[in-house]
């Protein structure tokens, strides 16, 4: 026995000598490999719900307009200048010369109303219809000139014509492969700085560079999209060198690959907001002492760090930092402070405690089940005996789209994230009274005459300075009120190899290496 | 023989009935809404109610399951939810990947399990047949993710002799088929062992050692046929076993078969790609199955075809 031991402790030690010496700076590799986890669903800009997703068909297909994330604005991009008329129900967009599809032909006024339109069709499936769904008519006075006419004044659309769901189709690609089959192949039909080569199921998708590409030229030839559900293979094959660039790796390792020498780690906020959403129709949660309690009760720092890894920052409103609108109500967050939420327990008659079920998703989001547990163990301090659930996403969603009446929810975690930079997107998907399940997604069934009237007002005017002064009232209102746990917004990460330069994570879950260099 | 091997195909009939509708309720018994699911969290309701009578969920359940059973009898196992393209033609590309891995796989577990298995029953209580079955045990105990990801930590990290994941040449087969064959391995092994001592303490084995046979031929000729019986019916349950165990090998090495494309179809509730997986898997359990029986009557003359 003791021989064997020592053949194991020999064989590790002729392994670490093995190992190779970290790779040399060398030419730019023909092919860019990313390791993303999942396989996309659909290649149909329509169709896109998940980012990473969206993410890959932006190499290959553009919007009118695209959103500067330093800037925080929205900049040209097919469309070079657009112009807003007095009353918000006209916009028009002047198209830049000279850009072709990449089947040839060139991207024309025509081109921006079929695909506007077909946005718009009942018949095409667009799970995100609502992006556009203010536009009533879109006209082309001129070739190179698109009038969209509004049915109401939105001040949001413009923001949303950013989406990958709005990027331009070539009508006569769409033609060629037929609409339906948008979803599988995308040859010809986009604009982007690479073209659509092929999709192997589960393997790879693999786009190849536009030669004729009206903007700066990228480094690399081709980008392929390896599909690597484990997160844990994404990383050995990153540290393997099977791949230049691997999505989200194990939590736990971010650390670990900060201080790899052949690694970077990419880390950046998003506007993703992670709570536990009360339901203030049951029990104690009726009462507004017992969620403030609660907000007290729970140390988002120290769960942040020994949890999280510190990837996430502590919410200091109910809408995160970088969103139009953001008013920071309280900056830090609820502080920790058990002794204020033990009397404000008391005071609200539940001095003694209670019990509740306690639901969070399991990998949905950055360590969801650790930190549920850290937040029971806590609430635990004051008396509150939170009995930690979890269940498999599709069964959670089911869960909590479920109406008032018949719901069994208590608390849950949840995490929200909007497409485009607006307060607009958590604010009235989650505290307007008519976005409760089943209608919508706002699980906390949180009802206020005043917040539902602020927030009706926000989305249907374009004055922006009135529409700041309306969310910063309504998100002070909700803080206090505390329908939610609020806890924090969470960053996104990818880890690349050293040579890889220039890879930057947006506000939007999405990751921007089309112009990422090599050295 | 041949009326033998008919028989039993009639039996699969009705088992292979039951199969598709026990696949058919639990898929539909599990809560969520797949319609919801596949729409989209930001999804309309009218999104949502569309998409469920294109996916004909909005029809009873006994309508939807004679539908499924027909078109499923024609080959025809409906269209993914997820991503709108035809099951069968999805399960085909995939089909390949998993084929490979498996037969790669029970081979190689065959191989060393029975290997490892004689070694042990012929050096019986050695610390040789000590060490074999130390190993037999790690390797039922391990998980095959860890496995999996040791052996990619330590083959494509540190060594960089094979690809970390990923389905291409032959190099792509080594470690998924050697983490899905580890515990195959053991379990054959185990039982090759316990039946080749069984067999050696019987009188035949006597009766060979005594008429002066060398011990290689007492061991090869006689006890291993016999030994053989019941290991032939492990062998043929772990290709089975494999198959639902290349679901998590699979999703570890990232390797393009119909395991993973299950884990994807659940996660998503894409209905007709489950049911059609869950049918196939039972379909090749029933066919192996078929076979072991067809070899066990082959091996053992006692078996009867009756």
């Amino acid at each position: 026995m003791r021989g064997r031991l020592h053949g194991v402790l020999l064989l590790c030690v002729v392994l670490a000598a093995l190992a190779s010496p970290p790779a040399q700076a060398q030419a730019p590799p023909r092919t860019l490999r990313i390791a993303v986890g999942i396989d996309a669903d659909t290649l149909d800009p329509a169709g896109q719900t998940t980012t990473t997703v969206a993410n890959m068909v932006d190499y290959i297909y553009e919007t009118l307009v695209a959103y500067d994330y330093r800037e925080n604005r929205v900049v040209p991009h097919l469309a070079t200048r657009w112009q807003v008329s007095r009353d918000g129900l006209t916009y028009t967009f002047t198209l830049r010369s000279g850009v072709r599809f990449h089947d040839g032909t060139p991207l024309t006024a025509e081109a921006v109303k079929f695909t506007l339109e077909r946005l718009l069709d009942p018949r095409t499936r667009v799970p995100t219809r609502f992006l556009i769904d203010a536009i009533e008519e879109v006209q082309t006075p001129t070739p190179q000139t698109v009038r969209l006419v509004l049915s109401k004044p939105s001040p949001t659309l413009l923001t949303n014509l950013t989406y990958t769901t709005t990027a331009i189709i070539s009508p006569t690609a769409a033609q060629r492969i037929g609409a339906a089959n948008l979803t599988r192949d995308a040859t010809g039909a986009g604009t982007g700085p690479y073209m659509f080569k092929e999709w192997v199921r589960g393997t790879h998708i693999l786009v190849t560079r536009n030669p004729n590409y009206w903007g700066p030229r990228p480094v690399f030839e081709e980008v392929m999209f390896r599909i690597v559900p484990d997160a844990g293979a994404r990383e050995a094959m990153l540290l393997a060198g099977d791949v230049h660039m691997a999505m989200l790796p194990p939590a736990p390792d971010v650390r670990r690959l900060r201080e790899h020498p052949n690694v970077t780690m990419v880390v950046a906020p998003t506007d993703r907001i992670i709570f536990v959403a009360m339901n203030t129709q049951w029990g104690p949660f009726k009462d507004a002492r017992v969620r403030q309690a609660m907000n007290y009760a729970v140390n988002k720092k120290a769960i942040l760090s020994s949890v999280l890894f510190d990837l996430g920052t502590v919410a200091d409103s109910p809408c995160p930092g970088m969103m139009f609108g953001h008013h920071p109500v309280q900056p830090g967050g609820w502080p920790f402070n058990p002794i204020k939420a033990k009397q404000l327990l008391r005071e609200a008659g539940v001095g003694n405690g209670f019990e509740v079920t306690f639901l969070t998703p399991t990998g949905r989001y950055i360590q969801d089940f650790q930190f549920a547990q850290a937040i029971a163990a806590q609430l635990r301090n004051v008396g509150i005996r939170a009995n930690v659930a979890t269940m498999d996403w599709p069964s959670y969603v089911a869960e909590i789209t479920q109406p008032p009446e018949r719901t069994r929810l208590q608390m849950l975690v949840l995490g929200w994230a909007w497409v485009v930079l607006d307060c607009d997107g958590v604010l009235f998907g989650q505290f307007h009274s008519s976005q409760h399940p089943n209608r919508g997604l706002a699980p906390a069934f949180y009802r206020n005459a005043r917040v539902d009237a602020l927030l009706e007002e926000a989305r249907t005017i374009v004055d922006q300075e009135r529409r700041k002064a309306l969310y910063r009232e309504a998100q002070t209102i909700i803080w206090n009120e505390a329908p939610w746990i609020f806890l924090w917004t969470q960053k996104w990460y990818v880890a690349t190899v050293k040579n890889l330069r220039g890879v930057s994570i947006t506000p939007i879950e999405k990751w921007d290496a089309i112009h990422a260099t090599w050295q | 023989m041949g009326r033998y091997i008919l028989r039993r195909l009639l039996y699969a009939v009705p088992t292979l009935l039951g199969v598709t509708v026990v696949i058919f309720l639990m898929v539909r018994l599990i809560p969520g809404d797949p319609a919801r699911l596949i729409a989209g969290l930001l999804a309309t309701e009218e999104e949502v109610a569309r998409l469920r009578v294109e996916l004909g969920l909005h029809r009873p359940l006994h309508e939807q399951y004679l539908r499924f059973l027909g078109a499923a009898l024609r080959g025809d196992l409906g269209i993914s939810a997820a991503t709108r393209t035809p099951v069968a033609a999805e399960i085909g590309s995939r089909l390949r990947a998993t084929v490979t891995l498996a037969v790669t796989s029970t081979a190689l577990a065959t191989l060393f399990g029975l290997v490892a298995g004689i070694v042990s029953a012929t050096t019986a209580n050695s610390p040789l047949d000590y060490a074999v079955m130390v190993a037999a045990l790690v390797g039922v105990s391990v998980p095959v993710f860890w496995l999996g990801i040791m052996l990619m930590l330590l083959f494509a990290v540190r060594l960089r002799w094979l690809p970390a994941g990923g389905y291409g040449g032959p190099a792509h087969l080594i470690l998924p088929s050697l983490t899905l064959a580890a515990f195959s391995t053991a379990i054959i092994a185990r039982m090759t062992r316990g039946s080749l001592l069984e067999t050696l303490g019987m009188d035949f084995v006597r009766t060979a050692r005594a008429k002066g046979l060398p011990p290689r031929q007492v061991v090869t000729r006689h006890a291993l046929r016999n030994a053989l019986i019941p290991v032939i019916t492990v062998v043929g349950l772990q290709f089975g076993a494999l198959l639902g165990g290349a679901v998590l090998t699979e999703t570890t090495f990232a390797w393009p078969g119909i395991g993973r494309l299950l884990v994807s179809a659940i996660t998503a509730r894409d209905y007709p790609v489950i049911q059609g997986i869950v049918l196939l898997f039972a379909l090749a359990f029933v066919l192996v199955n078929l076979t072991v029986d067809v070899l066990y009557a082959y091996v053992d003359p006692r078996i009867r075809y009756e």
